[in-house]
Order: C-alpha cells, then structure tokens, then sequence
C-alpha cells in the first residue's frame, strides 16, 4: 500500500547529532499573565472540537495529525510512540481488554488515510509543563511543532 | 570480551534470563548464576517483571559482575521519570554494567500492588534515544557530562501482537532511535515469528541490529496456561497445550520443545542469537545449551562449576 514511504528519511543515527538533542523539549519561559488567560479561553474553543470529536486528553502538546487524528494520550501509559508489547489477539488493550488498542486503530486509520510514514517519526518526550494548556495557541508561540494536516503527494 | 564487542564481531548469541528473589538475599542471585556461567554472553535481570517488587535489577547485576558474569539490565519506564532513569543508566555504568534493555514496563494492574501511581514519563523508544544521548555525553536537558557512559542499549520486540506490520515499522523506531540488540518474546508460534522474520528481511533491518529469538522453556501444562492467561502479549497454539498435556513427563517434553524450537530458529536467517527465558527454571540452562549445540568449545571449565564445587573464580 504505502510500503515504499514506509521507511521515512533517514535511518536515525546518520542524522546529525544536533537531531539527537531535540529529543525532549526544553524548558520553556513561563507564560506571563495574559498569555495565561488567552491561554484558557483558547483552550475552551479548543476543547468543544476536540473532546468530542478526539477524545482529546488535554496534553498540551498535540500530535493528533500524526496519529491518523486519534488521540494517542487515551492509551493507559500514555505511550507517545506507538503500542506497548501488550495488544492482545485482534488489537486488545492489556490493561482493559475489553477495549481496542488506541494504537491498533490508530495503525489501521494511518493505512487507510496513507499516513503510515509518519509513525515512524520519534515524537519528542512529553513537556508536562505544557500539560492543560491550549495547544493551538503553543503553536502559535512556537513551543510546539506545527500540525502535518495535508500531505505532499509524489507524482 | 563485552556483548557489544560480541555483536560487532558476529556469531550466534546465547543470553539468557534470570528473575532476581523477592527478598534481599543475594546467594539467592549467586545460586542462579551458576548455572549460567560460561554458556551464556549476557544474563538479563528483569526489572520488578510483571510488576511484582523484587530486588533492584542494578543490584542483582552488580552481583553477577562479582561474580564474573556479564549482565544486561533490564530498565522499565513504570517506576521512573526522566530525572531517575537518566541516574539510574549513569550509576550502572559507573559500577561496570554497560548493557540495559530498554522496556516500557508491565502496567502496574497486573502486579501485586495495582493501586500504586504509574509513571509512563518516556516510553521505551526515547528511552533508547536517552541512552544514546547519554553515551554521547548530554542529558536530555542539553547539558554535557565530562565523563560520558559506555552503554550497550538494547530493546524488546514482540513478533506475535497484531497488527504484525506495526510490529515491523516499531523494530525500525527502536533501531533509529539507536539499539544495537533486540530481544523478542518468547517464541511458540514458530510460522508468526517466521512471517515477522521475513517482513524485518524485506525492510533489512536485520542488518542494522543483532535480532535475539526468545525461547522460553515450560515445566508443565499449567505453567503454559498461566502464561497465556496472565502475560500480556503472549500467544501458545492449541496444539503445543494439547502436546504437552498427552505427554507422561512434561518435564522432558518441556525441554525437548525448547530444543526443537532452537533448532529450528537457527535455521532462521537473519536471526543473531537466542535469548533463553526460563521461568524459575534456571537450572535447566545447560542441558538446552548442550542438546541444542549452543555450547561454546570453551565451556568445558564452565560446565565443571555446575556441579557446586569450583564457586569461588579470583
């Protein structure tokens, strides 16, 4: 299907190191008192589209166009970086396995909307400081990476 | 010579597993070394596995080190943030234990304390790429160490969980992230793990990484069930459960499945080693080593401490 974008760039360790650094966030500068409230009445709006259409958990640090736009964060340990070895027989949770793996949908959404190649990229480690803020305005401000919505097809 | 060295080097690998006591006796941990002395390249120590508290798995390490043997760490994200991982791979190879498997972890519901609060603060990919920066000598914080750490980092792979191409794409994840050795779960199902072998061909990741077979050899038809029902992840086909229930020694049916299951994955191409699992079955280790030919022509020393007597090694 999408077998040939399958394996993304480069492998991970002919990249330059400073690659490697990005790994986790840095500290960013607290928001100041305004930022805050445009913050908060961001996150409302924020909140009507994606609670409901996502099951957005709130993490501040979206990476739904990543994830075929199925929230990742409702996995129990909160894996950013695909399954655990855990999923049961036909894509059962571990930990409550009357429900589907979030990430075995997640796979099977990415093949369908041909977004597989962007599983295979490193999500960087969970800034917990950006925890319950809005994560359009932190695009906005550039604390985030910016959402992959539409993709350059190859002729 | 080191695992590491042993990877780059080629040959078959032979590690196997050895779950630390849940009390903290260390002639518990010296009684089942023993049995892998001189066979094995590198022992696992399992990480409060399946959630249940046991002795620190650096600690258990540190005694194999004594003890001449070459320990692989195994490091779940369950128990720590970032500040105590980053520590804790430090202080290991501050005591001499360079190799760490790098794992998520059992979620706490299956241990003896459910109620306790998981981390989850990385996961097991940027826990690889941690140890990596680490032996760079940055932390994740940007900051240089003088002294950076000599690390061999491995990860864990499981070939039977659907969907088995998200398996694949996974082991390629782990590899960029910089692993130099995988570990998978234990191997029932031989044709799975032969489908999984060939899409990790095709991708030719096993190039790139020394791919270890898990082989896990049972005592008794309860032992299979109880792993079917309370490890997750793990898959026996009827007709192994329905061999070893006609079997009168179930016993020596264990072991002979395990050796014909070794025998088989080293047909395998692309396959680097066999990772031994047994569960509370250490003492089972040589006897596969031997009947399966993983033996090495210098173990001939080796099999001479089995029976107790030359403990002691300067």
């Amino acid at each position: 299907m999408n077998e040939e974008k399958y394996q993304g760039k480069q492998p991970f360790h002919e990249e330059e190191d400073t690659q490697l650094l990005e790994l986790a966030t840095r500290h960013t500068k607290d928001m100041s008192r305004s930022e805050k409230a445009v913050s908060k009445t961001a996150l409302i709006f924020e909140n009507v589209v994606k609670i409901p259409f996502f099951r957005c958990q709130r993490c501040g640090e979206c990476i739904l166009s990543h994830t075929a736009f199925i929230c990742s964060q409702r996995c129990p340990k909160r894996l950013r970086n695909g399954p655990c070895g855990g999923t049961g027989r036909g894509g059962t949770c571990e930990v409550y396995p009357e429900q589907k793996c979030v990430w075995y949908r997640i796979y099977k959404r990415a093949r369908f909307l041909r977004r597989l190649f962007l599983l295979t990229r490193i999500e960087k480690i969970h800034n917990w400081n950006l925890e319950k803020t809005s994560a359009w305005m932190n695009v906005l401000q550039k604390r985030i990476e910016a959402p992959i919505l539409f993709l350059k097809r190859k002729k | 010579m080191s695992l590491s060295q042993k990877i780059d080097t080629g040959g078959f690998l032979f590690t196997a597993e050895l779950g630390p006591p849940k009390s903290c006796n260390p002639d518990a941990v010296r009684k089942k070394s023993v049995h892998f002395k001189n066979i094995v390249d590198g022992v696992n120590i399992t990480d409060n596995q399946t959630a249940i508290v046991r002795l620190s798995s650096i600690a258990a390490a540190k005694i194999l080190v004594d003890e001449g043997l070459e320990p692989v760490v195994q490091m779940t994200c369950r128990d720590r943030n970032r500040l105590a991982l980053q520590s804790d791979l430090i202080g290991m190879s501050a005591l001499g234990i360079e190799n760490v498997l790098c794992l998520t972890g059992d979620h706490q519901r299956f241990g003896n304390h459910p109620e306790a609060k998981n981390v989850f603060d990385l996961d097991s990919i940027q826990l690889i790429a941690t140890a990596r920066m680490l032996r760079m000598g940055f932390f994740l914080s940007g900051e240089q160490m003088k002294r950076p750490p000599s690390l061999c980092i491995g990860g864990a792979a499981n070939p039977f969980a659907d969907p088995l191409e998200f398996r694949v794409l996974r082991l390629a994840k782990k590899i960029k992230a910089g692993a130099q050795f995988i570990q998978t779960q234990p191997v029932f199902d031989l044709d799975r793990f032969k489908t999984w072998m060939n899409r990790v061909r095709e991708e030719g990741l096993d190039k790139k990484v020394a791919v270890l077979a898990g082989v896990m050899p049972v005592k008794s038809v309860r032992a299979l069930t109880y792993m079917e029902d309370q490890v997750p992840g793990i898959f026996i086909p009827r007709e192994l459960i329905s061999r070893m229930k006609k079997a009168e020694n179930p016993k020596e049916e264990g072991v002979k499945i395990a050796v014909e299951t070794i025998l088989c994955l080293k047909e395998v191409k692309g396959l680097r080693g066999i990772h031994l699992m047994p569960l509370m079955w250490e003492s089972i280790t040589p006897r596969i080593a031997e009947e399966s030919g993983l033996l090495r022509k210098d173990s001939a020393a080796g099999r001479n401490t089995l029976s107790g007597k030359a403990k002691k090694t300067s």
